[in-house]
């Protein structure tokens, strides 16, 4: 069997023992920041990625990709804990998790959180190695307004999945897009939009953006706002395993979130939020007794926390197959990959099989590591809730600058860094959220360049979309979801999906 | 004319800027043909659609309800800024640890009521943190002292 022969190449380049060393560190590190409330995936990638620059390619994949799960698993146990929802796509764990928390359950709800997200990723890895090569095959045949069509896609399914006005999402996008434009023009030698400043030539610096958008904001907000002290219910490890009546619940809804999960992650514009409420609403519909969701029901633990990793683990493949981020976190790690100086694409998997493979069997491993650290130090982590919010925030800024300086000592950057806090700020205030806005700035040169070229090979013609069929699926694709967002019954439930963080 | 929703109108306005901003500089760059795209092809469709939805968002604002906008406090974020200003301006100058504990002090005037002996013993432990997981560990280089 190939795929396994794949993977244990993955196996013997994320087993060496530094990997096993920098996967420990992002993971831990990762669950760190992700327990802390208000700090979802995305800042807390932000703030982390510094500290990967100075590695080499593939360890510092691992180890972010470490990050991305240990804020995901943090996320889940403030959730049960405390009730507050580090990011999205636990929100629907806070509805379940912290409901059983509350009844005496907190342990079993964080021990069939982290099972079920270990199950997740344990098959979404498998998922990776199975799907990854035939969709990177399939990917050969992608011609440019193929790419352009399905970044469109990914574009408008952002949009769906943003918080809020869907115009304000959509204006957020093409700002995006315009920042990515900045610099030199790869056609023409041209500079556009630098305004003089040579710091501009090679475009918006990547780190000094989400820093300032996603970390330093947040900061701000948290200062303007401080959030209420929420009391942890506290637990016991004797506490943690789950009854014979919970687990016999969990794991049919754990199989189900799974397999949701795995097949969302891969949509463009999918991920582990769309992956979660869809799960939450599933189990919700196929229960007998829908009653009881709101006042503690396992599934609705179990399949949501499966769903999110999985789709968590499963929208890499976007990203390593095709070269695009399907949503804002893949856009991270696109991003972090370009500063390595890897393009992501099919490429990834014939030139460094090394690089690919490992990273996938490292998304395992890392899982693995999760578990042990989560359930047994689960008093460490509640503990780190109890550190004040005064000495909190300036070690993340502290974080944060020395993270731009080390990577560029060009005082510009800083500059750039206060340019991005202040328009974030500008941004909280009038209700706009900045994450679609990541996106775009990823995929703005590589929109333009395939609109371009899909142009030039059809003479200026527009209908070259619609005559090949990948293209047309996807732009049908891209229609529907825009009449969806236009079609009130759905604006509704997008809506009342959103009230309920 | 009334505004319904402040936070609307703010957006669209900030729209409409972008947009037009984007079309004035971008308006010496070619724009081209669907054949043969110039540099101002693309980004000129993006700041026209940008001013456009700040147009619509704008309109929107003035028929429908919506959320005020939230009181800006200027302590938290001044003082924030100036923490980074101050950490990038200094950094090259005095090196990494001194430029860090006033980039914690300056952070920690963010809020009231500071504890000034607290605020200084923390900061100086978490720059040696810092500098030492950066540069002793990560091996990235930065002036740890002045006179470099």
């Amino acid at each position: 069997m190939e795929v396994f022969e794949h993977l244990a190449t993955g196996f013997m380049a994320a087993g060496s023992l530094e990997n096993l060393m920098f996967c420990l560190i992002g993971v831990v590190l990762g669950t760190l920041i992700g327990v802390l409330p208000g700090i979802g995936p995305i800042p807390a990638l932000a703030i982390l990625l510094p500290i990967t620059f100075g590695l080499d390619p593939l360890s510092s994949l691992i180890m972010l990709a470490g990050i991305y799960y240990g804020a995901q698993y943090g996320g889940s146990t403030t959730s049960i804990l405390v009730n507050m929802p580090g990011e999205a796509s636990s929100v629907v764990t806070c509805i379940e998790g912290h409901q059983m928390a509350r009844k005496g359950r907190a342990g079993a709800a964080l021990a069939i959180a982290a099972l079920g997200s270990f199950f997740a990723g344990t098959i979404g890895t498998v998922f990776i190695a199975a799907f990854g090569p035939p969709l990177a095959s399939i990917a050969q045949q992608f011609n440019s307004p193929d790419y352009f069509a399905l970044m469109l896609l990914g574009l408008v399914m952002a949009i769906v999945l943003a918080h809020g006005s869907v115009l304000k999402a959509v204006a957020m996008v093409l700002i995006g897009l315009l920042l990515g434009l900045v610099g030199t023009d790869i056609n023409t030698g041209l500079t556009r939009y630098t305004f003089g400043l040579s710091g501009l030539w090679e475009g918006i610096d990547f780190l000094p953006l989400v820093l300032g958008l996603f970390g330093i904001v947040e900061i701000i907000r948290n200062l303007e706002n401080p959030p209420p002290p929420r009391e942890a219910i506290s637990t016991r490890m004797r506490d943690m395993w789950p009854t014979k009546k919970e687990f016999r619940e969990a794991y049919p809804a754990a199989l189900r979130g799974t397999g949701l999960g795995s097949l969302l992650g891969i949509l463009p514009g999918g991920g582990a939020v769309l992956a979660s409420f869809a799960s939450y609403t599933l189990e919700k519909k196929i229960s007998k007794n829908p009653r009881k969701f709101g006042t503690g029901a396992v599934e609705g633990v179990a399949g949501p926390e499966a769903a999110n990793n999985a789709a968590a683990q499963t929208s890499f493949i976007p990203l390593l197959t095709l070269g695009i981020p399907s949503n804002p976190i893949m856009a991270i790690m696109m991003g972090a990959m370009i500063i390595q100086g890897i393009q992501p694409g099919a490429a990834v998997m014939t030139t460094r099989p090394d690089l690919f493979w490992g990273m996938v069997a490292s998304m395992w491993i890392g899982n693995l590591m999760l578990v042990v650290i989560n359930l047994p130090m689960i008093g460490i982590w509640v503990k780190l809730l109890s550190v004040p919010y005064r000495l909190l925030y300036p070690a993340i800024l502290l974080f944060c600058a020395i993270g731009v300086y080390s990577t560029s000592t060009e005082p510009f950057m800083m500059v750039l860094m206060i340019v991005f806090t202040v328009f974030g700020y500008v941004l909280f205030k009038l209700g706009c959220e900045p994450a679609p806005m990541v996106l775009g700035f990823i995929l703005g040169p590589l929109m333009e360049e395939n609109l371009r070229r899909s142009l030039v090979i059809s003479r200026g013609d527009p209908m070259i979309f619609i005559n090949r069929p990948i293209s047309a699926t996807l732009l049908a694709a891209t229609l529907l979801m825009l009449c969806l967002i236009i079609f009130p019954q759905f604006r509704k439930t997008r809506e009342e999906a959103f009230q309920e963080e | 004319m009334v505004i319904k929703s402040p936070q609307d109108f703010g957006a669209g306005i900030l729209f409409i800027l972008f947009g037009a901003i984007g079309l004035y500089v971008g308006s010496d760059l070619t724009f081209g043909s669907a054949r043969n795209m110039g540099p101002g092809y693309f980004p000129m469709i993006i700041c026209g659609l940008i001013a456009l939805i700040g147009l619509i968002v704008t309109v929107k604002s003035l028929a429908i309800e919506g959320p005020a906008i939230e009181r800006i406090r200027l302590r938290p974020i001044i003082f924030i800024l100036l923490a980074i200003a101050a950490f990038g301006m200094l950094i090259a100058e005095i090196g990494a640890v001194i430029s860090s504990v006033l980039l914690i002090m300056f952070a920690a005037y963010a809020r009231r009521d500071v504890n000034p002996v607290e605020t200084v013993v923390f900061a100086v432990t978490t720059a040696a943190f810092v500098v030492i997981i950066f540069v002793y560990a990560l091996g990235q280089p930065m002036p740890v002292w002045w006179g470099r």
